[in-house]
């Protein structure tokens, strides 16, 4: 169980990894904490023959404040995350998001930008990104762009960036003041990856909801934001009764759920539900 | 044995005040475990060593059209290459129970399961070798794959082995009394149908070998991490043809085996390849995938039929269990042994006075099964204790009652169970009462009422189980093993100084054996810890011995030691008694000195005869030779064949452990969650109980990940689809429970100081238990789970199916 | 032909220089490259934590780690906790509590909770269970691991 063997850089600027990338082709493949990429070269089911380590490039470790978002670099680890009282203070469903990511040696290693790039469909972050929407900050051969995160998650581990795009910079919007957040999932063990999962996002104005989001992972090839329930809460009162309703909707709307040995298409259907359910729940539970 | 008396107790031991044994003193196994070095096989570098990969087939049935080895062959760095012409060349078909249902290391004719090694390289490194396995090129012609049990099991199913009539390996009915006349007259009979799924042993380190064939001497040295190194060394001279007594196996320190260590097709292919390096060390560290997928990692496929019959009362009369067992392609490496070994504790700690084994090994396309911690019983335990519950719930019993009404009374042992095995000795009341105690059983049913008005589903569960103890081969005599008892030797000595010595043929495996060896020895002679060491001979200078294995070590090392230190004392007395000018039997050993028995003040230090036996020819009585030191092998005594219905005296001691636990079942997600959980365990004489303890703890943790989360899964291809820790899940500190536990010592009276066999603990015990409780959480719902794992999946669709009704 | 690359660091306050092909794994490099053995490889996918070793002073596992990602880096492993003949408080805690049966998983246990004590001088049995969630010990059950945490950080806190 050793990799196969590939050509390895160390740029230190990100000018010089996109070049490098680009030099290389599909054949090259971007290193960040490795805690996906690693395992998956070890198995030698990924096959680069080159690899660029990004891990020396200076200026994307950070996570600041600016214009009522989390500006993260796509290097700052997991860890960095869960310990930042920044991160704390302002945007705690982020931080209960990185709990959830594995366990503390993982989080130790794994980053931010490699969690959303790797783009694993049960991964907590990107759906994170795409409840919060999220910008990502993309270098490429043609320059700096921004993709949202609606675009980003194209499908089961792809997203829109190209082979020689990095990405630099995720921007999490912040929550309006007294919104109610979630994150709930369901894991066989403690810190796998889930079976379902859910990230909820709401504000109570004058007794109704507004501005619901539920999002759920694990489910599909992607994260998925439904939609039809976000409508059926929207300027409803908070209740047991709702959060069930919309947690049935989320069930019976889906797309057929991803099938494996764990969970079948059936139960995944029935659990993204449940998560919805619960999720929205502990959401009411935090609006202020 | 040899007029031997073994002390029946640690009081029995010649020291006044034992300082030792029976305490949990600390292990001497540990310093170099925790400084990180002790010498696992992977430390282990040779000079001019080579590494070997394999190359496993992707297919699970399949005939092999040709091999090219030319491209891998050609690739720098590759030193050597083999194939199944060379194992065909070298070698012999690999020994099974059943017999006849082997082949070679390597694929000849066609491969049998996925994973199967199908050729290998040695190169100058592990990363080489697998980049040189990519440029094997083999054609195959694909085989229509045989995954179901049941299909395999039709006389029209494709052959795993086209030289075998079917794919059935073995089939028997045993039956034991008036099973019938007890099932016509019985008040009340019940029948369910049960599913195990393979679970298996998961070491942390997996198999390792280096293997190396001196061409001149046309000799092979192993070493490696092997569970039973000199059973390995005689199963290669076979192999390989090899006169045994140049084959050497040197046992490393290895990170648990749990029966699941295998290793016969890595050591084999290891040898040829240094053979063909012209004698070059040859290096294999088997990875987790080649664990997972083809190693010794897979036991217990089952699918059970059981049936009891019961009067009204709840007395359990007769028991009927019919079991197909899945062992995939091959009958290597004592996998069946498995589906045999419930016949040494068949009717569990019940007065069942009739029972019928209706048993058929199959083969199918699968890895083919090995053995795992409990060797087979753990399934057999699950099903019956279901069916007792599932007795007491139609007769209005409580689940504790019912057994408490079967349970075979402390007044009858030893006691002959029908199925032929004797128990020695036990309390099974007490064990269950204690538990009850401890739980406050009453409130917890108190408590449990109140979360099901709520709603909830809250279960109880309730187990007792034998543990069989100190295996021997005769319990296997029906599918085919050979021989009537397992010698395990040991060899004691004492230097100049006064220090001792003891020689085994097992190495580390963690158990803690040393430790009790060093206890044992330190209490016999009186001296201190850091005066004994224990060390691991190779098999060619180990006494007879086979190491651990079917809760037999701790039992039988007992015995060993000993026998050898009352050997050596033996001689140590005639050269005090020849020294006092008094006859030997007014000598004896106390505390460490040897003293004429009627003149306490005519003693002398153990430390100072040796020094005389050493260094004092002109002292020695004429029938002792210089020589401080003494063997003994020890083995289980009164041991025969088996009748003509399979019944023996097999395993010497059954230990007995009563588990309660309780758990919590989330109807929405199917998730089962453990709140509490009790254990009372009795194993005899606990020779160091922090040792027990700790095997307890380590077994409950396995029997959480059988029952809950551990799972070999293929798919209908014969794919397998658990090939890495992602998804063969083994329980972490999240998952274990912290149980409270309690110890009864009910003494082994036929045991050295009456130890009971204690090894394989809780794993007995533990997936019968979970089980349960999730059955009585899911009782208002009337439905029953009985595949086991209970995975959310599965026991989410059991509730949904059951509000669909 | 892929060149070599030469990986400077730092193990357990030894500067060590060596060279691996890029393809290398941490793991293999301190074991086979280095002899430093006390760490050992149990799934060389990242899941079962035997291969934990600390680097900066943080937990990491060795086997998803390349080699050439650590150049420069500051190490500790199994073999950095004793000093000669004293062991660590962490050493002696697993010893007195039975924390370890057949010690393979062992030294990547003792890395994380060195991390752990570190940062946390009196864990509660959460926080335990959290920095030790993900590694597997197969043989104990995990309960003597928990005492021997819980007698580690007793012990550490003693003595400062
Ligand atoms: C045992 C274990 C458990 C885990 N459990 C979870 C879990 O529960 N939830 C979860 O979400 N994750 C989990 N993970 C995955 C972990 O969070 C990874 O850290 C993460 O998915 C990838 O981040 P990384 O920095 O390690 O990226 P890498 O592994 O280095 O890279 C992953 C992929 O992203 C690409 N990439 C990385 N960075 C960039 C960039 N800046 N620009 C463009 N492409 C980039 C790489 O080319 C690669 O294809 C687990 C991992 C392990 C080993």
């Amino acid at each position: 169980m050793k990799p196969a063997p590939f050509e390895y850089y160390a740029p230190t600027s990100v000018a010089e990894t996109v070049a490098l990338l680009e030099q290389h082709g599909p054949e090259a493949k971007l290193l960040a904490g490795g805690q996906s990429l690693v395992p998956l070269l070890n198995m030698r089911l990924a096959r680069p023959t080159v690899v660029v380590d990004v891990g020396r490039v200076a200026g994307l470790d950070y996570v600041r404040e600016e214009d009522g978002a989390l500006a993260i670099g796509a290097m700052t680890s997991q860890r960095t995350i869960e310990r930042s009282e920044l991160v704390e203070q302002r945007l705690p469903l982020l931080r209960a998001a990185t709990r959830l990511v594995g366990h503390p040696q993982i989080r130790n290693r794994g980053t931010v930008g490699g969690s959303i790039a790797h783009a694993d469909p049960a991964a907590e972050y990107p759906a994170v990104a795409l409840a919060l929407d999220a910008q990502m900050r993309v270098a490429g051969p043609g320059g700096e762009r921004v993709i949202e995160a609606a675009d980003f998650f194209v499908t089961y581990l792809t997203t829109a960036l190209e082979p020689s795009d990095v990405l630099t910079e995720v921007r999490m919007p912040l929550l309006p003041g007294g919104a109610g957040w979630s994150i709930v999932e369901i894991a066989r063990r403690h810190g796998d990856f889930a079976l379902a999962g859910a990230v909820v996002t709401l504000s109570v104005d004058s007794g109704s909801i507004k501005d619901p989001r539920v999002v759920l992972f694990g489910v599909g090839a992607t994260p998925i934001r439904v939609r039809e329930a976000e409508e059926r809460l929207a300027g409803e009162s908070p209740s047991e009764a709702l959060f069930t309703e919309a947690g049935k909707l989320v069930s019976e709307v889906i797309d057929e759920p991803l099938s494996d040995i764990h969970a079948t298409a059936e139960f995944r259907r029935h659990l993204a539900g449940v998560m919805a359910q619960r999720g929205l729940a502990e959401a009411a539970g935090r609006v202020a | 044995m040899g007029g031997f008396e073994f002390p029946k107790s640690i009081d029995d031991l010649p020291v006044t005040n034992p300082k030792w044994v029976g305490r949990p003193v600390k292990r001497v196994e540990d310093p170099q475990l925790i400084t990180g070095r002790a010498e696992f096989i992977d430390n282990v570098e040779l000079p001019g060593m080579l590494h070997c990969a394999i190359l496993h087939s992707p297919h699970p049935h399949a005939r092999i059209k040709s091999i090219d080895m030319s491209r891998a062959a050609a690739m720098p760095g590759v030193v050597t290459t083999l194939t199944g012409e060379d194992a065909e060349r070298w070698t012999r078909k690999s020994y099974t129970t059943p017999e006849g249902w082997g082949t070679y290391v390597l694929a000849t004719d066609k491969v049998r399961f996925v994973g199967e090694p199908v050729a290998a390289v040695a190169a100058t490194s592990r990363y080489i070798a697998e980049d040189a396995l990519e440029l094997i090129d083999v054609e195959y012609e694909l085989l229509d794959p045989i995954v179901d049990a049941f299909a395999a099991a039709q006389p029209d199913s494709p052959k795993v082995f086209d030289e075998h009539e079917n794919n059935i390996m073995y089939q028997r009915k045993f039956t034991w009394g008036e099973v019938d006349e007890a099932f016509a007259q019985a008040g009340h009979t019940y029948t369910e149908k049960f599913r195990w799924h393979r679970v298996g042993a998961n070491p942390l380190e997996t198999f390792g070998v280096i293997s190396e064939w001196d061409l001149v001497e046309d000799t092979l040295t192993c070493r490696g991490s092997f569970q039973t190194p000199s059973y390995m060394a005689m199963g290669r001279a076979a192999t390989f043809r090899l006169p045994s007594n140049k084959v050497r196996f040197i046992g490393q320190p290895h990170g648990g085996s749990f029966g699941g260590k295998g290793g016969g097709r890595g050591t084999d292919i290891t040898a040829m390849l240094s053979r063909k390096a012209g004698g070059r060390p040859v290096k294999w560290i088997e990875d987790r995938i080649e664990y997972l997928t083809a190693g010794g990692s897979q036991a217990w496929d089952r699918h059970y039929e059981v049936s009891i019959a019961v009067k009204n009362d709840g007395t359990v009369t007769a028991l009927r269990v019919k079991l197909l067992d899945d062992l995939g392609a091959t009958a290597e490496g004592f996998g069946a042994t498995g589906a045999v070994k419930p016949m040494a504790s068949f009717t569990g700690c019940y007065a069942i006075p009739a029972a019928e084994y209706d048993l058929t090994l199959v083969a199918t396309n699968k890895l083919p099964a090995s053995p795992y911690r409990g060797m087979g019983p753990p399934p057999h335990n699950f099903v019956l204790e279901q069916m007792m519950d599932i007795a007491a719930r139609d007769l209005g019993i409580d689940p504790a009652e019912i057994r408490r009404r079967n349970f075979i009374p402390p007044d009858q042992f030893p006691y002959i169970i029908p199925s032929g095995n004797e128990y020695d000795s036990g309390e099974y009341e007490a064990a269950l009462d204690k538990v009850l105690e401890m739980s406050g059983y009453e409130e917890l049913r108190n408590e449990q009422e109140e979360a099901r008005a709520q709603g909830r589903l809250i279960g109880v569960g309730v187990v007792s189980t034998i543990e069989p103890g100190v295996f021997d081969w005769n319990a296997y005599t029906v599918i085919g093993t050979r021989g009537i008892g397992i010698p395990e030797g040991v060899n004691v000595s004492i230097d100049t100084m006064g220090k001792i010595t003891a020689r085994v043929g097992f190495a580390l495996e963690g158990q803690g054996q040393y430790t009790v060896v060093t206890q044992l020895l330190a209490d016999y002679f009186c001296v201190e810890l850091e005066d004994v060491r224990v060390v691991m001979a190779d098999n060619l200078s180990a006494p007879p011995n086979f190491g651990p294995g079917g809760s037999r070590l701790g039992v039988a090392i007992t015995g060993a030691v000993l026998g050898a230190a009352q050997r050596l004392t033996e001689k140590l007395v005639k050269v005090a008694a020849k020294l006092f000018e008094v006859q030997p039997e007014d000598v004896e050993l106390l505390d460490g000195e040897l003293r004429v028995k009627s003149v306490p003040e005519s003693k002398i230090s153990v430390r100072n005869v040796v020094g005389i036996m050493l260094n004092r020819s002109d002292m020695l009585p004429p029938d002792v030779d210089p020589s401080p030191e003494a063997t003994f092998a020890w083995t289980a005594p009164g041991r025969v064949e088996p009748d003509e219905q399979g019944r023996v005296k097999s395993y010497l001691t059954a230990a007995n452990a009563c588990h309660l636990v309780m758990v919590e079942v989330d109807p929405d997600t199917g998730m089962v969650e453990i709140l509490k959980y009790y254990i009372a365990d009795d194993c005899g004489t606990r020779l160091n109980p922090a040792n027990v303890d700790g095997m307890i703890q380590g077994a409950l943790a396995q029997g959480v990940g059988a029952a809950l989360l551990e799972e070999y899964v293929y798919d209908e291809n014969a794919q397998p689809l658990t090939a890495s820790f992602m998804d063969y899940l083994l329980p972490t500190i999240h998952e274990v429970p912290m149980p409270e536990k309690a110890s009864l010592v009910t003494p082994s009276p036929f045991t050295p100081l009456g130890a009971k066999g204690a090894g394989e603990s809780a794993i007995h015990t533990t997936p019968a238990a979970i089980m349960c409780a999730i059955n009585d959480a899911l009782l208002p719902l009337k439905v029953r789970a009985t595949e086991v794992p209970a995975s959310p999946n599965r026991v989410w669709k059991l509730i949904q199916d059951a509000q669909q009704q | 032909m892929i060149s070599q690359r030469d990986i400077r660091l730092t193990v357990n306050g030894v500067s060590y220089e060596g060279s691996a092909e890029p393809r290398m794994t941490l793991v293999d490099f301190l074991r086979h490259e280095l002899g430093l053995v006390g760490t050992h490889v149990g799934c060389e996918h990242g899941v079962c934590g035997a291969c934990t070793i600390l680097m900066d002073g943080k937990a990491v596992r060795s086997c998803i780690m390349l080699a050439a990602q650590a150049d420069g880096a500051d190490l500790m492993t199994v073999e950095g906790l004793a000093k000669d003949a004293e062991l660590h408080p962490i050493q002696q805690a697993f010893m007195e509590e039975r924390g370890l049966q057949c010690g393979f998983c062992t030294p990547g246990f003792m890395m994380s909770i060195h991390e752990l004590l570190q940062t946390t001088t009196d864990p509660s049995d959460e926080e335990i269970r959290d920095a030790l969630g993900g590694a597997i010990c197969r043989c104990t059950g995990y309960e003597s691991i928990l005492k021997s945490v819980r007698n580690a950080a007793a012990k550490l806190r003693a003595s400062t």
